[in-house]
């Protein structure tokens, strides 16, 4: 260890450089500890609300160890299982960039559910009209579904930065007219022989398997990462970051801040979109039919504020919310408890994130883990 | 169509359908006043109406079953309260956050109560009561003055709250909340628990208007019932300039259009009937569009209070 004597000689030598340069080990160490803090709030608030998942089982007279075991055995537990959560985690994985790519910008889209909706009708339009088949209908569906996922997004853009209206509101507002619209388009336009829904999707436009899951998955991955490089690698990124973090100084500083929230609304949008082309294409029963889509918008909402707006970690939270998801249906069949626990599961992981990183922020508790942190390194320098 | 035939088909439906709304909006109205935005009204409903639901099957006490709606909305909203008030939590995600918790809660809830019992899934309805006279009165009579008890109870709050607001002193230091907390503070008005206060009543009446759905509305309840019921609420709060009476004119505008579709549905069952369900949503973007203000609303809604910050 170090003799401390030694120490002090060299602060005295060089005084003021020392100083300054403990005081950006200072900085340094704050930023270190904030970053693990963003990693830990997730996993401390996954874990309590599998705790209270456990007492909420308990509370059944049923057991909730076995339960969890049924879970993970449900949704890992062999290739074909994990193949099926990851495909299931795989539209998450759109909604939650679309979220995150949009609040970035500070713009509140709700509409993720509306977009994705929107995406795969128009993909479903196109190839069903146009009768195509094999690639080229897969790339008509993926552009259809990018530009109408868009244009969807693009109206409660245009309402926001005209009139001022609140996006959260108009965003709701077109997910239920995207609803009723599919429901047209399923049911009036291309019922299948009456059925309340499309005919398949050509087997050729099928996309094709590459592991467990189907090609979407690497598309959805590949969308994160690059997503992740244009938010914070590039100058758009960062200008959509500073109109997020402050939209004045971003006008003072001469950055066309409507222009940037247009952008974010249909970029988000799009994102949506090509994830609604994506589960068409990817996914059985590869139609439009009630239920497509249902809820899609809200968990990728859930998602992108548990990875604290992380491109990269909204596909590893989609990844555990789409194991809830699968795991579910099997503790279900196990133990009895109705489905409907998993999403009460996923409700508190937010609930709890949401609380867990307001608290870390509040200046009492701040001063606390700061504390807690120096009187560590205390004990290590004096050991 | 005969739109003079139809007419009091779309009167009934308007008052029916503008109750929730409107129980909802003003809600928001006091969360709002004290200066703290909820979008969670949609989660909070959808545990008003079920708990409604369920505890007026068991007891058959529909007033019973409307108590504990609300006690149930209260405590739904007061976890939201915790982390916007105490915590300091950004107030948007915080209630989204609740938007997503609390219609589980009511899916699983339901799906035990129905699953133990298939008897279970139909519950009782609250009898509507015809004023005398007024409801004698042609075409718009029996719509406006057949209504349940709870629907006269919503529309007579709002001069309640009107007044509230305007004449009382605790109505006044709750709008100071709103507009600026610190200098309430300074007047020795308790902010903390003034904002507590004004989610309580919060979540109170907007699980009323949750509970509305299922004790006089419709006799089920199923997931997805409020049907974004709870965002145009929000934009009724907008529409109506955040007071009571603009509300309520507000929500019978937008129970309008929910009658609209109910008349224009059973008058043309062969049309395609999803563009009709689509008229209340297409209006509310509408309304807001023409009549939305950029400005307006309490000046501190939405940012978070720190006692010990200047």
């Amino acid at each position: 260890m170090a003799d401390p004597t030694k120490k002090t000689d060299v602060v005295v030598d060089q005084g003021n450089k020392e100083s300054k340069r403990d005081w950006r080990a200072g900085m340094y160490a704050e930023q270190q500890r904030e970053k693990r803090l963003a990693v830990l709030t997730p996993i401390v608030s996954l874990l309590l609300a599998l705790v209270v998942g456990a007492i909420i089982i308990a509370c059944l007279g049923k057991n909730p160890l076995e339960g969890y075991a049924a879970m993970i055995q449900g949704s890992v537990g062999d290739l074909g299982k994990l193949g099926k959560t990851i495909e299931r985690a795989c539209p998450l994985i759109f909604t939650a960039l679309a979220a995150v790519f949009a609040y970035k910008c500070g713009v509140f889209n709700l509409g993720g559910e509306g977009q994705f909706i929107m995406g795969a009708s128009a993909a479903a339009y196109f190839v069903l009209t146009l009768g195509l088949e094999g690639v080229p209908a897969v790339l008509m569906g993926l552009v259809a579904g990018i530009v109408f996922g868009g244009l969807w997004a693009l109206l409660p853009g245009i309402l926001k930065i005209t009139r001022g209206l609140n996006e959260m509101i108009t965003t709701i507002m077109f997910n239920y007219i995207a609803l009723y619209f599919m429901e047209f388009l399923y049911k009036n336009v291309y019922s299948d022989q009456g059925l309340p829904q499309t005919p398949a999707m050509p087997k050729s436009a099928h996309l094709i398997d590459v592991g467990p899951a189907h090609l979407g998955v690497i598309l959805a991955i590949l969308a994160g990462i690059l997503l992740w490089y244009v938010i914070f690698r590039t100058s758009f990124g960062f200008k959509i970051r500073a109109v997020g973090l402050n939209p004045t100084a971003s006008r003072v500083n001469g950055f066309p801040v409507r222009f940037l929230v247009l952008a974010a609304f249909v970029i988000s949008g799009a994102i949506a979109g090509v994830g609604g082309a994506v589960e068409l294409f990817g996914k059985t029963p590869f139609r439009l039919a009630d239920g497509f889509g249902s809820g899609f918008g809200f968990d990728g909402v859930a998602i992108a504020l548990i990875a604290q707006l992380n491109p990269v970690a909204s596909i590893v939270v989609a990844i555990v919310f789409g194991m809830l998801s699968t795991g579910g249906t099997m503790m279900q069949s196990v133990i009895g408890v109705p489905t409907a626990i998993v999403d009460i599961i996923r409700g508190l992981i937010i609930i709890f994130a949401v609380a867990g990183m307001a608290m870390v922020k509040l200046p009492k508790v701040k001063a606390f883990i700061t504390n807690l942190s120096n009187k560590n390194k205390k004990a290590e320098v004096t050991a | 169509m005969d739109f003079m035939v139809a007419l009091p088909t779309i009167v009934k439906a308007m008052a029916m359908g503008a109750v929730p709304i409107l129980l909802a909006a003003l809600g928001e109205v006091f969360s709002e006043r004290a200066g703290l935005v909820n979008i969670g009204l949609e989660g909070i409903m959808a545990v008003g109406a079920f708990v409604a639901f369920a505890v007026g099957k068991v007891t058959g006490n529909l007033w019973l079953g409307l108590l504990a709606g609300m006690a149930a909305g209260v405590a739904v909203n007061m976890i939201y309260a915790f982390c916007a008030i105490t915590l300091c939590s950004d107030q948007t995600v915080t209630s989204m956050a609740v938007n997503i918790l609390a219609p589980a809660i009511a899916l699983f809830g339901y799906n035990l109560f129905v699953g133990s019992n298939p008897d279970n899934a139909t519950g009782a309805q609250m009898a509507s009561i015809a004023i005398p006279v007024l409801s004698d009165i042609p075409i718009i009579g029996n719509g406006l003055f057949d209504q349940t008890l709870l629907a006269y109870l919503a529309f007579l709050l709002v001069p309640c709250v009107s007044f509230f607001f305007k004449r009382f002193r605790a109505g006044l230091s709750f709008r100071s909340v709103g507009e600026n907390p610190q200098a309430a503070e300074t007047l020795g008005i308790n902010v903390v628990r003034v904002k507590y206060l004004a989610c309580v009543v919060c979540g109170a009446l907007t699980a009323a208007g949750g509970a509305f759905l299922t004790i006089c509305y419709t006799p089920i309840y199923t997931d997805g019932i409020v049907a974004g019921r709870g965002f145009i609420a929000l934009a009724t709060v907008i529409f109506g300039r955040w007071s009571a009476v603009g509300v309520m004119l507000a929500s019978l505008l937008f129970g309008f259009f929910d009658g609209l579709n109910v008349a224009l549905q059973a008058s043309f069952q062969s049309a395609p009937v999803m563009f009709f369900k689509m008229i209340p949503y297409v209006f509310t973007i509408i309304a807001l569009m023409f009549f939305g203000s950029k400005h307006g609303g309490p000046k501190a809604c939405g940012k978070p209070y720190f006692r010990e910050s200047r």
